[in-house]
């Protein structure tokens, strides 16, 4: 997380709030559809998020790391499946991004600029 | 979608955009709305020669001033069948779902449907067996004609009813506006007397059959509505 303390009691502009593991699209997109579905399938993100399976390996890496989902691998009859769930973190963190994306684009539509990082 | 990040403030409309359009991809993913309505039809159907069949106990009988008696109306069969067949349908309902939405590569929320369907058709069975009727209208007059209000009431405290509740509960869990029009549509085929006339005609023990025929075929084209539009779909 790499929010700034403002020490002049200004409020911090939301970007500064934003989460670099969560705010990656395709992670961000992982997160949603597991917050969506419960419990997901390997195939099932990557068909989603037209990722190769080594690319989506790669993100799920990034968050399975930073404790926001888990990675549980099984079979189903012969069949190898991979099924992703949100961790309670995952969750808290899906949600503290959404806000700040919202409260960033009613900054911008209160101020009437767009603001760029 | 990309792995690109995307500029903080720049983007952040089209990123919440496809957030909500992947939510509503996994809700759609997660949807066998033909499903409930196909078991609950059949259930509906099958009720009909059950109720032909039972016999219903009438006791506690009570002249009425200006003609007529009240009397508390019991019918074994008929309640033991819902009740059992209503376990199993919710059962047989949520398994489906489990098994569809796991071949389709997502999780599903449809325990809380299942519970309410349960819930609704146990509070049903468990108002009627303590004769709820008469602590609604205290006047057995009122009871031998009773008002609009009350036959509505009556007509949604019935398994039909109870069928119709819990559709309301999937269409919440579902975020289905489809669903939800259907179940509104549905209670309304439920509450509204509806019989074509067959009451009058059918006698004899049939008198019970054109709600369960008509509310059993309501169920049973939902089910195929929701199918077909399901396959047209997946298949765009």
């Amino acid at each position: 997380m790499n929010r700034v303390d403002n020490d002049e009691g200004v409020t911090p502009h939301p970007v500064t709030g934003l989460d670099d593991v969560v705010h990656q699209r395709v992670r961000l997109g992982i997160l949603t559809i597991a917050h969506e579905a419960r419990r997901v399938e390997f195939g099932y993100l990557r068909s989603q998020l037209a990722l190769t399976a080594g690319n989506l390996s790669q993100h799920l890496g990034v968050l399975e790391t930073a404790g926001l989902v888990e990675v549980e691998k099984g079979y189903e009859g012969k069949r190898g499946r991979t099924w992703v769930t949100l961790t309670e973190a995952g969750d808290a963190a899906l949600a503290a991004e959404i806000g700040r994306l919202k409260l960033l684009i009613a900054r911008v539509e209160t101020t009437g600029t767009t603001d760029e990082t | 979608m990309t792995s690109d990040a995307v500029p903080a403030g720049g983007d952040a409309r089209r990123l919440l955009g496809e957030v909500r359009g992947l939510a509503r991809r996994v809700r759609i993913a997660q949807r066998v709305t033909w499903l409930p309505l196909l078991v609950l039809a059949v259930v509906t159907f099958v009720a009909i020669p059950v109720t032909r069949v039972s016999r219903p106990i009438t006791r506690d009988c009570q002249p009425v001033a200006g003609g007529g008696e009240t009397c508390k109306v019991f019918d074994p069969g008929v309640d033991i069948y819902w009740l059992v067949a209503m376990v199993v349908a919710y059962i047989v309902i949520t398994r489906g779902y489990v098994a569809v939405a796991r071949d389709r590569g997502v999780g599903v929320r449809v325990l809380p449907y299942a519970i309410s369907g349960v819930a609704a058709t146990v509070v049903v069975f468990g108002l009627i067996a303590v004769g709820a009727g008469g602590w609604i209208v205290r006047d057995p007059q009122d009871l031998l004609h009773p008002p609009t209000s009350v036959q509505v009431l009556f007509r949604l405290l019935t398994p039909l009813g109870a069928i119709g509740v819990a559709l309301l509960v999937l269409a919440w869990l579902e975020r289905n506006v489809a669903l939800l029009l259907f179940a509104l549509g549905y209670l309304a085929v439920v509450l509204v007397p509806i019989n074509f006339g067959w009451d009058t005609y059918w006698g004899g023990g049939w008198s019970e059959a054109p709600p369960l025929i008509i509310s059993g075929s309501v169920l049973a084209l939902g089910a195929l509505g929701f199918a077909g539009a399901q396959r047209l779909r997946r298949a765009r």
